[in-house]
């Protein structure tokens, strides 16, 4: 054992947080958060709402003028060691949470936190550093109502390459594997006029004014019949997977791999190359339909093709035989869980700084129980600008990487991204929206993978692990995947509606 | 195309020295100076000096100019000079060229050479983040910002269509890793000498891109190597039997890419290989089964297949089970999967050898030799032959 790590060692186990909410549980905070991330949950309005359980921690944190409320001497100190041994940047990776009760307006908050582990020095993919997990109790009135632990990797980042910006005097939030950016796209005269179409979201292809071919890659001449004169038309952005590749060594600058790049042969019968996203790539297939859709990454707006949702997500395995005794069995008109209409959004609409993402109606009745196995539908969630700094001042995250992308690029970043309070806000309702209103959440404990950049779309897929029939407790296991690969894996536990919810 | 005036360049020329560095991983050497070691190498093997060298040929992608390495290997006037593009698809053609030029009148002794530090230096596997934007790089760059840049990625979009067009696994595949890693290890100049490998090895080695995986690439290589081709008459003077340039073709398909054949007609072929396969048989007479060996180009695997089915040697699909079947003596220097990549430059080396009767795994009187270059790219091809 290391001299350092012996030192960082002598941690685990002092306080590491201590204090008392600034402001009481409150219906306006709640109601920001719900709007921030687009959940519509009845229970979180109307006369007597209770708070969304995944808002557990923002009740704790400081805000723009509270500071690191609550951090004891014993933790500010862990981190100057860290500092001192060159471990200056942090990342959060890891959040779980336990929800004890919920929390109401009007409930005072205090939270009490240890530092309960303290890793050796580990190899990562950002750079080499230690994870410290602190483990905080919230409790409402004095009474226990969740237990919040959360990891992060205080890291030493792998040395910049030449030209980029200095390294930030401060602790530096993530420079994520994906600040390398993403190859350019290659533009000259020749193809300008396609690129200028990708800003605008339309897909343009070349039609031949002399023999009317269509032709793809653009060229300042026809190869049929060699005339140089041509009309761009919009492609209808339909279209098919022709053949595709898994890539997993080198990834491309930008990428955090596996992913799958395809060539996608359009309705109109000419192919280019591009991603496919909305399935993790393993289930990419030759044949499959794939719309188009567009992307912001490292401020380039890119064309990509989106997998025809919900038909690809039928559950992989049927019903049990009924005789399971306790299982309630489907209401009348109860829709079955693959058939609940998904957030996909239509081919060729263009995820803007709109609203927040469309939710489910708050009166669609609640689903049966579903067996272990089934795959939940997809929740499709164009990551704005406005989702992602709305996201962190709701959750009373001030880190300017969440909001200021001079900032973000500053640390080695390429542009803001959404912090883990967000992400684990839309885990919560990803399943509250399936399951619906009576549905309770328990647990949500989430890993962060790649991040999510503005511009991005985010597609959250779940499939049920295990179901408790008499507990009426289910398992779900989520993973939501954007164009540069997995943001989020986790596991959620929650209590379903019926007889003994 | 014209097979008559292809069929004009047939036996005119021979190729009448071979002679190439050590391969290796890190040569510890500059470039230039491997491609002179290479050209002195083969004119030694040849029996000629600097002092006879008036023509010399490389490929455009080669970092040493024909002029220093003229200067570094002790070569004064030139009377011929060229250079061959499209990467690997070059190989054969500067031997093409070195027959015209040889064939025309323009030069008598003509210098083919490629050397690089492959793997110490720019590895091409790495593949290229960022191109000009020039005609080149914007065909290339359509796929950039998609993470598709390397050269297994390029050739994996169309190894899965091939699967799935013909129905087939990539064990397939593994037939031709299987047969190269056989040969090469009978070769002692190979850098996969003694280490041969089984269908097994082939189907855990790790994912690449995805239907390729590790086994399915050819290695990378610190090396050079260089052919010295002459007129058949100087040639019947020389030490060594000539192998004689039976016929020699480029070719390029209608809507042609390098390497990003995409967007034209079935993915799942070589069409500039069947450019090339129709000069060959038709300016020579000669048929697939007139063919006693085939080197053929393997960056990747698939396209060994492929190219077996273009040349006529099976039937679409059919390539997998016919490398199995070892129905024709394939890449018997291990090929660029085992002996090492030359860019295809070491497997006119090992024709001359098959013809010379000096292979590691020589077969039996073989009297015409099928050698292929670069595949997915605009290409080239020679039917070597054994004089009289």
């Amino acid at each position: 054992m290391s001299d350092l790590y012996e030192r960082l060692k002598a941690y685990e186990g002092r306080p590491a947080f201590s204090g008392r909410g600034r402001d009481p549980v409150n219906a306006p905070m709640i109601r920001h958060w719900c709007e921030a991330m687009g959940d519509t949950g009845p229970a979180y309005a109307g006369a007597a709402p209770v708070a969304p359980p995944t808002m557990l921690q923002a009740w704790t944190l400081g805000g723009l003028g509270g500071g690191a409320a609550g951090r004891t001497d014993a933790y500010g100190a862990l981190f100057a060691l860290l500092d001192e041994a060159g471990c200056t940047a942090v990342v959060a990776t890891d959040c779980e949470q336990e929800y004890v009760r919920p929390l109401r307006p009007g409930d005072v908050i205090t939270f009490d936190g240890v530092i309960e582990s303290v890793t050796p020095r580990k190899e990562t993919r950002l750079g080499a550093g230690h994870f410290v997990t602190t483990r905080t109790e919230i409790r409402a009135g004095g009474e226990l109502a969740g237990i919040h632990r959360f990891r992060i990797l205080k890291y030493a980042p792998h040395p910049k390459p030449a030209g980029a910006p200095a390294s930030p005097a401060s602790p530096a939030p993530p420079a994520p594997s994906a600040a390398a950016a993403r190859p350019r796209p290659v533009v000259n005269r020749d193809n300008a006029g396609f690129w200028e179409g990708v800003a605008e979201h339309r897909l343009l292809i070349q039609r031949c004014d002399a023999c009317g071919r269509l032709r793809f890659p653009w060229l300042p001449g026809c190869g049929a019949c060699g005339s140089p004169r041509w009309t761009a038309v919009p492609a209808s952005g339909a279209g098919t997977v022709h053949s595709y590749v898994v890539m997993h060594h080198p990834l491309a600058p930008g990428f955090d791999g596996p992913y799958a790049v395809g060539l996608i042969e359009l309705a109109e019968g000419v192919r280019m190359i591009s991603n496919v996203t909305g399935v993790p790539p393993d289930r990419v297939r030759i044949g499959m339909p794939v719309s188009l859709d567009f992307v912001r990454a490292d401020g380039q707006d890119l064309p990509v093709f989106r997998a025809a949702g919900p038909a690809e997500v039928t559950p992989r395995a049927s019903r049990p035989p009924s005789g399971g005794g306790s299982r309630t069995s489907p209401s009348p008109g109860s829709p079955s869980p693959g058939s609940r209409p998904s957030d996909s959004r239509p081919s060729g609409s263009r995820p803007s700084d709109s609203p927040p993402p469309d939710s489910r109606p708050s009166d669609t009745p609640p689903p049966d129980t579903p067996p272990p196995n089934t795959e939940l539908p997809p929740l499709t969630v164009p990551v704005t600008r406005t989702l992602i700094v709305a996201g962190a001042l709701v959750s009373r995250d001030y880190q300017d990487v969440h909001h200021d992308p001079e900032a973000a690029r500053a640390k080695g970043a390429p542009d803001i991204f959404m912090n883990i309070l967000t992400t684990n806000g839309l885990v919560g309702r990803y399943l509250t929206d399936h399951f619906g209103p009576e549905a309770v959440l328990r647990k949500v404990a989430i890993r962060l993978g790649v991040p999510n950049y503005p511009g991005d779309t985010l597609v959250m897929t779940g499939t049920i692990n295990s179901v408790c029939a008499d507990e009426r407790i289910a398992e779900v296991g989520i993973t939501g995947t954007n164009s540069l690969g997995r943001h989020v894996t986790g596991t959620v536990t929650l209590s379903l509606p019926g007889e003994r919810a | 195309m014209s097979a008559r005036r292809s069929g004009a360049l047939g036996g005119r020329a021979a190729v009448v020295g071979i002679g190439a560095t050590d391969f290796g991983k890190d040569s510890g050497r500059s470039e230039l100076a491997l491609a002179a070691e290479a050209v002195r190498a083969a004119l030694a093997d040849a029996g000629l000096g600097p002092g006879d060298v008036d023509g010399m040929v490389t490929f455009t992608m080669d970092t040493s100019p024909e002029i220093t390495v003229a200067q570094a290997a002790g070569i004064g006037e030139l009377s011929f000079f060229s250079r061959v593009h499209y990467g690997g698809g070059a190989a054969c053609a500067t031997v093409l060229q070195a027959a015209l030029a040889v064939a025309s009148g323009l030069a008598e002794v003509v210098v083919c050479y490629r050397a690089f530090n492959e793997r110490s230096g720019r590895r091409f596997g790495a593949g290229v983040a960022r191109r000009e934007p020039s005609a080149e790089g914007v065909a290339l760059g359509w796929a950039l910002p998609f993470g598709l840049l390397t050269p297994a990625s390029w050739v994996a979009m169309a190894a899965r269509r091939y699967l799935h067009v013909h129905g087939l696994t990539p064990e397939v595949f593994g037939h031709v890793a299987v047969t190269a890693r056989r040969h090469a290890a009978r070769n002692p100049a190979a850098y996969f000498h003694g280490r041969p490998i089984t269908l097994a090895d082939h189907a855990a080695s790790r994912p690449i891109a995805e239907p390729l995986r590790l086994l399915d690439c050819c290695q990378e290589t610190d090396g050079g190597q260089a052919l010295v081709v002459t007129s058949l008459d100087r040639a019947r003077a020389l030490p060594h039997p000539p192998a004689v340039v039976v016929a020699a073709a480029q070719g390029a398909g209608r809507g042609q890419e390098q390497m990003t054949g995409f967007y034209r007609g079935e993915v799942a072929r070589l069409p500039e290989a069947g450019v090339v396969a129709r000069q060959l048989w038709g300016s020579s007479g000669l048929r697939p089964a007139d063919i006693d060996a085939a080197i053929l180009y393997d960056h990747f695997t698939p396209y060994v297949l492929m190219q077996l089915e273009e040349f006529g040697f099976c039937a679409p699909g059919g390539a997998g089970a016919f490398v199995a079947a070892g129905a024709l003596p394939l890449n018997t220097h291990g090929g660029q999967l085992g002996e090492a990549y030359l860019h295809g430059m070491n497997g006119v080396a090992e024709a001359v050898r098959l013809l010379r009767g000096s292979s590691s795994n020589q077969v039996a009187g073989v009297r015409h030799v099928l050698v292929t270059a670069g595949t997915g790219v605009p290409t080239s091809g020679l039917i070597l032959g054994a004089d009289g």
